[in-house]
């Protein structure tokens, strides 16, 4: 059997659209690049849904990060509140809010340095 | 047997969030009324309509959710659905009646159509729902929530997504699992999210209304075409998380051809641009 009969066209463009590859620097996806790179930072965000760990946060920022395996990398871009840094490391835009929030950083703060980073995410 | 009477598309965000809780003044003010407004004739309409059940077609921000195992399509089957906290304590409205029995049923009927949805029997929802949702079904004090619902999650957060098309035809199957009912309830289909937003990169709070407009327009008119937008174009035209308004083309999937588009209402503002659209089916 020939390979274009059991991968068809109509099959390969489905697969060809369902990963965007020609978007500019300036706009970013949360795919496998940026799904993987991020999962310590995104476990670790997503944690402050929990008024537990918001209050541990406050109270111990260093023992709140400990609990995720965080790299010292992750570690300083937490600590230095930087936005841009943490995205780039795969941080998604939907945990940071949460992050945003226990910090009390406005999102227009954080609009603010996203506008300056220059893009390139992936 | 159940009947599909009218569809809403609405936007959601933390901001309508923020306003609705600053309070009937704020929501009436110069800056806010353009949202707020046309979201009071929702409501009137909705009254009007008296449907017996919402299904609610729209996304989890990862306050449900989370990649550990995030499903493509999630649907409720409890009777109630509490308010996730999304990292600011959650906003104090009791949880939401929902329809456990309209729920498994949905899920039976999409099962049986090719749709391998997650089933979710525990759900929190967030402002997905609950953002657009008070301004047309909640009468604060002793009122509450009036209509139960059925959530219905759709992952457009972490690639690769359910396409557009998937998910015109996720509208439909979830039309025929409504239609196959057997009890005599009247539905609303909502679809929340969008419209253009960009909140990440250069260029955060880019706004585009040309297309927003034009994609409200092509829902009224032509929704199949939309089937035809890669995620690529969708998020070039609209921002990266602009891609939610694929909740608003399974809405639309879900009512018939020739439902016509009624209250219109779009409000770029800020970093959002702001979509409220409502449908009405002919009896």
């Amino acid at each position: 059997m020939e390979l274009r009969d059991e991968l068809p066209k109509d099959y390969l463009d489905r697969l060809g659209a369902v990963q965007p590859r020609d978007l500019p620097d300036e706009l970013d996806l949360f795919d496998e690049t940026t799904a993987t790179r991020g999962m310590r930072l995104n476990k670790a965000a997503y944690s402050l849904k929990d008024e537990q760990q918001r209050e541990l946060f406050r109270r111990d920022e260093e023992a709140w990060m400990n609990q995720f395996g965080l790299t010292d990398e992750e570690k300083d871009l937490t600590r230095r509140r930087d936005w841009i840094g943490l995205w780039r490391h795969g941080m998604s835009i939907y945990v940071m809010v949460k992050l945003s929030g226990v910090t009390e950083t406005p999102l227009p703060e954080i609009g603010k340095q996203m506008r300056e980073s220059g893009g390139a995410n992936g | 047997m159940a009947r599909v009477i009218g569809g809403i598309g609405a936007s959601h965000a933390p901001s309508m969030e923020h306003i609705y809780d600053a309070g009937e003044e704020v929501r009436e003010s110069d800056e806010w009324q353009p949202l707020f407004g046309p979201f009071k004739d929702v409501a009137s309409w909705l009254e009007g309509l008296r449907p017996d059940r919402l299904v609610v077609i729209y996304n989890d921000h990862m306050d449900q959710f989370f990649l550990n195992a995030y499903p493509t399509f999630a649907l409720g089957v409890a009777d109630t659905y509490p308010v996730a906290d999304e990292g600011f304590g959650a906003r104090p409205f009791p949880p939401l009646p929902g329809d456990a029995k309209l729920g498994w049923h949905i899920a039976r009927s999409l099962v049986a159509d090719e749709f391998d949805i997650t089933i979710c029997q525990e759900l929190e929802v967030d402002h997905g729902v609950i953002s657009p949702l008070p301004m047309v079904d909640f009468s604060e004090g002793e009122g509450g929530w009036k209509i139960p619902i059925v959530p219905l999650a759709v992952n457009v957060i972490l690639h690769p997504l359910p396409s557009p098309l998937r998910c015109w035809k996720l509208g439909q199957a979830l039309r025929r699992a409504i239609l196959s009912y057997d009890e005599d309830l009247s539905v609303v289909v909502v679809g929340t999210g969008g419209l253009s937003h960009q909140l990440t990169g250069p260029q955060f709070g880019r706004v585009t209304p040309d297309w927003d407009q034009e994609f409200m327009r092509l829902l009224a008119e032509d929704p199949e075409s939309l089937t035809r937008y890669t995620y690529e174009e969708l998020i070039k035209l609209g921002g990266t998380e602009s891609v939610e308004v694929v909740n608003w083309l399974a809405m639309r999937g879900a009512l018939p051809a020739d439902a016509r588009p009624l209250v219109q209402a779009y409000y770029a503002h800020r970093i959002m641009g702001y979509g409220l659209q409502t449908f009405e089916v002919a009896a």
